[in-house]
């Protein structure tokens, strides 16, 4: 028998050796005395690709709440910061604004990951009852909301300076720069892959029928006897604790977290690259959100050959980003992976 | 049952194909990225072509480009030609980060020119592993104050935390319109302010000069940027008793906010931030501005005149703001560290700014007279256009301050507070 | 701190957000679509008015209509490309297709228009009235001295013309009753004749319009610039909801609502606190959806 036949079938078992093997090597790297190297020239893909495993947390569960379960998600980044906030808070030390109280990291972890979906539960319940559109104006006014307090509140949220002094334990670990960067994106990217075997377990299962079934049609699977509210409830909660737990290692990656790093923005490429990929196909909306990162990266390399401004170049970056989700929309709803089968959330 | 997507190109194809043009490319791009050598020398600069300062950026830019042009004329940086690559930022430490990293590590920039305090701050140790100096005439923050520099030993490296501003902090400069304030005999003052970090920063910055110094504020608003009209932020404050108001907020959330008050008729003084000395809020807002000024640092240093007059002479209509002059010091002062050095790395670079800012050694205006200077074996100490650049042991500056006050609606300079006046507002050790 | 003072503001404030929020909530009734880019129709709104007020030069009533009709004919322009087209996918791929509008207007703009904010040229003429009496209650002045200017009354003018107008529109005209009547049962709509795809065309024209006039009044009270629409939609939104999506004159009321309680909030949070009296427009959203989703109009709400 070869390897690959010696692998597990499902993607969700598959992701799971992936992401053990992922993080155990990026342990291994970090505490051995051997030391690693990698050309300087590579270091802003490594980068890119911390930061692409980390929103792709935040994807996962976004397509958890929309792909699978038809939640129009708007504020997906106010789960996000609110993890990384109460990591923060928590467990930094010394922080020129704000709280840090400076309990030890896995403490802010564990509390990332539970008032996040505890703030989920909240939204949820003011919107789960109501048609598709208004809980994107519930999650989008929620985001608003914390923006401002965050930027208001200086003494407990630091204000628009943030809260510096987060523990950082894999950099601490691995000690070399080279080291840092190989040992983050093995572990962060094992932690991707596990949430991907998590959330793939959760819907190959027939919990995942249901959620699919209330995206189609939340009317019939209510008549077949499933409590859909609940359905939805749980969703929305298990995907705003996933992007909890993203804004907690997020946090403990930069050591330092401020407003500037949650903005609309962030919803905005989750969601492009989100329905780019095709929702409900969790390697698709991986894929969408790769796609999206790198023509990003990618455009910074080519910028100095164009012939145009940087200013110009940044707003002809943003027209394509916002064509290409109209295009999608229109032309190829199920995304460049999807199903062929058309999104509709609401009956 | 599978739709066929008829008439479309095959999907794996066209992924296929576009999928290896992107990798072939950007290798192409990675390989043109590195090389150097006997080669150019680079300077990176992140800027601020998007986002909400980016009004601000084009004199920036001219600057940093007349000053280079300036160096290249000269003959270059130890005879090899500077080049100096921008990124935009959009003000966004995450982008920020992966500019620096970008500069850095595939352009090989030797130094930054760049940088905001709300990029700096959360990526402060981020900046310290980079090892590479930042010269940045941005920052107004209290936060560096303290950081920053080479504490007072150029020569060992251990000690050094890399970022240099040429810009004066918020915590003195203000100090200045709090000192003018006073001397007019406004004992209490109402604020109103905007919540950005950089409005903040000037408003706490004036607060505590101007408390520490017997004035009392009377009131403070905060107001959120963007808004369609200020009255009831004004009406709260004006319901105080005070003789002057300081108001700091961007630009046009200013205009809106004095035309405001001009339609209200509240009268008293008004003091600007320093980025409002821009005309375009004298034009707007109209003659009920009359005798409103601003302390705006960095228009009075001692080789202004020989800034003004390259700036001048250089392509685009860009108008000179307080981040100007700074920033043709932060490209001079940098290339004269490395002309100095005799090497262009960035240790050497961190180990020089010292020596050619603090003196003492022939008094330069430029790149071109230091270069002259240093050829001839002299020690130089660099002149600045913003202030004489005589870097603190924590990279700071200080220099003197000019109040422009609006007359006939438009802004001229009336005064000036020396430099040593400011100076007793931070102590030696504490800045 | 006066009260008719704050009122006063707030009724001013209201004013700008209603005429938006009846154009908003029309296309939200009777397209049924969320459209965020409603804010950029706005600032194209604004943008007309201003370069028919200088660049031609216009006196500012005709270029405010030149703007309107600019808005309207933009609108069925925008609406023919990209939601016309997609009608039948329901209402979230045509929100998520006007956040993707909304990008590329906003940058389109920016692209041709850069990044400098514009002014239009007014002059303001302030009637003040400082003797009324204070009648204080505790800390708060019921009444104490105040003042009006020009523009506001402006403003409120026109809001006022603009409810009469559409109550005639909605109640006298055709067109209006047949709008009414699409807005609250579609498909019976079509059962009696009603040429729906008119009615939706006509709707965009008019919320185009509104969205012209709108921006013509911000960018006299604020600036011209790409960002003089988006910074006020989440308030329209909010407006809307509040009043009841769908309904025009619930939206009046909701804009009202919000226009007074952001002066009131601003007069008397805490010192320290006022830089949130933006979000307050948002946390009334939250709680109208928690507690009354329907609004103040009471609008059916279709559960999910």
């Amino acid at each position: 028998m070869s390897l690959s036949d010696s692998l597990p079938e499902y993607d969700s078992d598959r992701a799971l050796v992936f992401g053990t093997v992922a993080i155990l090597l990026g342990l291994a790297i970090a505490v051995t005395p051997v030391t690693v190297t990698i050309p300087g020239d590579l270091y802003v893909f490594f980068e890119v690709g911390i930061l692409f495993v980390v929103y792709g947390i935040l994807v996962l569960g976004l397509d958890l709440q929309y792909g699978h379960t038809g939640l129009v998600n708007f504020g997906h980044v106010v789960f996000f910061a609110a993890g990384a906030y109460t990591m923060a808070m928590l467990s930094a030390v010394d922080s020129f604004e704000g709280i840090a109280l400076g309990y030890p990291w896995p403490v802010g972890l564990v509390a990332a990951v539970v008032v996040a979906g505890l703030l989920g539960a909240l939204v949820g319940a003011t919107s789960l009852r109501l048609r598709g559109d208004f809980l994107a104006i519930a999650t989008l006014a929620t985001a608003e909301i914390f923006h401002t307090l965050f930027i208001n509140f200086t003494d407990i949220f630091g204000g628009s300076t943030g809260i510096f002094g987060v523990p950082t334990p894999l950099g601490d670990l691995a000690g070399t720069r080279d080291a840092t960067l190989v040992t983050t994106l093995l572990v962060l990217g094992g932690l991707t892959a596990l949430t991907f075997a998590v959330v793939a377990r959760l819907t190959e299962a027939p919990y995942g029928r249901v959620l699919r079934a209330i995206r189609a049609d939340e009317l019939v699977t209510r008549s077949v006897g499933k409590s859909t509210f609940r359905y939805k409830m749980q969703a929305f909660v298990y995907g705003a604790a996933l992007a909890g737990l993203a804004g907690a290692i997020f946090a403990m990656y930069q050591g330092a977290i401020s407003p500037d790093f949650f903005e609309l923005q962030v919803t905005v490429t989750i969601w492009i690259g989100m329905l780019l990929g095709g929702a409900s196909n969790h390697r698709a909306v991986l894929g969408g959100l790769g796609i999206i990162m790198g023509l990003r990266l990618f455009s910074r390399f080519v910028q100095g050959s164009a012939p145009v401004t940087t200013g110009e170049f940044a707003s002809i970056r943003l027209i394509l980003v916002g064509l290409v989700l109209i295009l999608v929309i229109r032309y190829r709803p199920a995304g460049i992976w999807g199903d062929d089968r058309e999104l509709e959330v609401d009956s | 049952m599978v739709r066929n997507s008829g008439g479309a190109v095959n999907r794996r194809t066209f992924l296929k194909i576009s999928g290896a043009g992107s990798i072939a490319a950007t290798a192409g791009c990675l390989g043109l990225g590195g090389g150097g050598g006997g080669g150019a020398v680079t300077f990176g600069q992140p800027a601020a072509q998007t986002g909400q300062w980016d009004f601000l950026q084009p004199g920036v830019s001219k600057a940093t480009d007349v000053a280079v042009q300036g160096i290249n004329d000269a003959g270059g940086l130890l005879g090899r030609e500077l080049v100096l690559e921008r990124s935009d930022t959009a003000v966004n430490p995450q982008q920020a980060r992966t500019v620096v990293t970008q500069l850095t590590e595939n352009e090989d920039a030797i130094a930054l020119l760049g940088l905001f305090s709300s990029e700096l701050e959360p990526l402060y140790d981020f900046l310290q592993e980079q090892q590479a100096p930042v010269i940045t005439p941005w920052p107004g923050s209290n936060f560096l104050d303290t950081r920053g520099g080479d504490h007072g030993t150029p020569d060992d490296l251990s000690d050094d935390e890399w970022i240099w501003r040429t810009v004066i902090s918020d915590t003195v400069h203000t100090a200045g319109a709090a000192l003018r304030a006073l001397d007019q005999g406004h004992d209490t003052i109402g604020i109103i302010n905007g919540t950005t970090s950089g409005a903040r920063s000037w408003a706490n910055g004036f607060m505590s000069a101007y408390e520490g110094n017997g004035g009392t504020v009377a009131a403070q608003v905060e107001v959120a940027q963007g808004e369609s009209n200020y009255q009831a932020a004004l009406d709260r404050l004006f319901g105080n008793d005070f003789s002057a108001f300081a108001v700091s907020l961007p630009l046009e959330d200013a205009i809106t906010l004095l035309s405001d008050w001009s339609d209200g008729g509240y009268g008293r003084q008004p003091i600007l931030s320093d980025p409002l000395a821009q005309n375009d809020l004298a034009d707007q807002v109209g003659s009920d501005l009359n005798g409103a000024w601003a302390a705006s640092p960095g228009e009075s240093g001692p080789s202004y005149s020989t800034f003004e007059s390259a700036y001048q002479s250089g392509e685009g209509d860009a108008e000179i703001n307080a981040w100007t002059p700074p920033a043709w010091d932060a490209t001079q002062v940098t290339a004269l560290a490395v002309e100095r050095a005799g090497e262009a790395t960035a240790e050497a670079i961190e180990q020089n700014l010292g020596p050619v800012s603090r003196g003492p050694g022939t008094e330069v205006a430029n790149f071109a007279e230091g270069k002259k200077a240093l050829d001839n074996g002299e020690e130089i100490k660099y002149m600045g256009a913003a202030t004489p650049v005589t870097f603190t042991q924590f990279g700071n500056v200080v220099g003197s301050v000019v109040i422009n006050e609006i007359q006939n609606g438009q802004f001229s300079q009336v005064e000036t507070i020396p430099a040593e006046d400011l100076r007793e507002f931070v102590p030696e050790g504490e800045y | 701190m006066g009260l008719v003072q704050n009122l006063i503001f707030g009724l001013v404030t209201g004013s700008y957000i209603a005429i938006a929020a009846i154009g908003f909530t029309l296309i939200y009734g009777i397209v049924d679509m969320i459209n965020f880019a409603y804010g950029e129709y706005i600032t194209v709104g604004s943008f007309i008015g201003l370069l028919s007020a200088s660049a031609l030069p216009l006196p500012l009533p005709i270029a405010v209509l030149v703007a309107m009709a600019g808005g309207g004919i933009a609108s069925l322009l925008l609406a023919k490309l990209f939601f016309t087209p997609i009608n039948h996918t329901g209402p979230i791929p045509m929100l998520l297709t006007s956040i993707g509008l909304g990008l590329v207007l906003r940058n389109a703009i920016r692209l041709v228009a850069g990044r400098n904010a514009r002014y239009y040229d007014t002059e303001t003429t302030t009637w003040q009235f400082q003797n009324v009496p204070d009648l204080s209650v505790g800390s708060v002045d019921l009444l104490g001295g105040f003042f009006v200017t020009s523009q506001q009354l402006v403003v409120v003018g026109c809001a006022l013309s603009v409810f009469l107008v559409l109550h005639a529109v909605l109640t006298r005209t055709d067109v209006g009753i047949a709008m009414r009547a699409m807005s609250d049962d579609e498909a019976l709509a079509r059962v009696r004749g009603i040429d729906t795809q008119f009615i939706r065309n006509s709707v965009w024209v008019l919320a185009g319009m509104l969205a012209g006039l709108t921006g013509v009044l911000l960018g006299m009270q604020t600036n011209v610039s790409v960002t003089t629409g988006f910074s006020q939609i989440l308030q329209i939104l909010s407006a809307a909801i509040l009043g009841g999506a769908g309904s025009p004159y619930g939206a009046i009321a909701g804009a009202y609502v919000i226009g007074v309680v952001l002066a009131l909030s601003t007069a008397f949070l805490p010192t320290g606190m006022t830089g949130i009296s933006s979000a307050i427009a948002f946390v009334i959203l939250i709680a109208v959806l928690l507690v009354k989703p329907s609004g103040i109009a009471g609008q059916e709400v279709r559960k999910a």
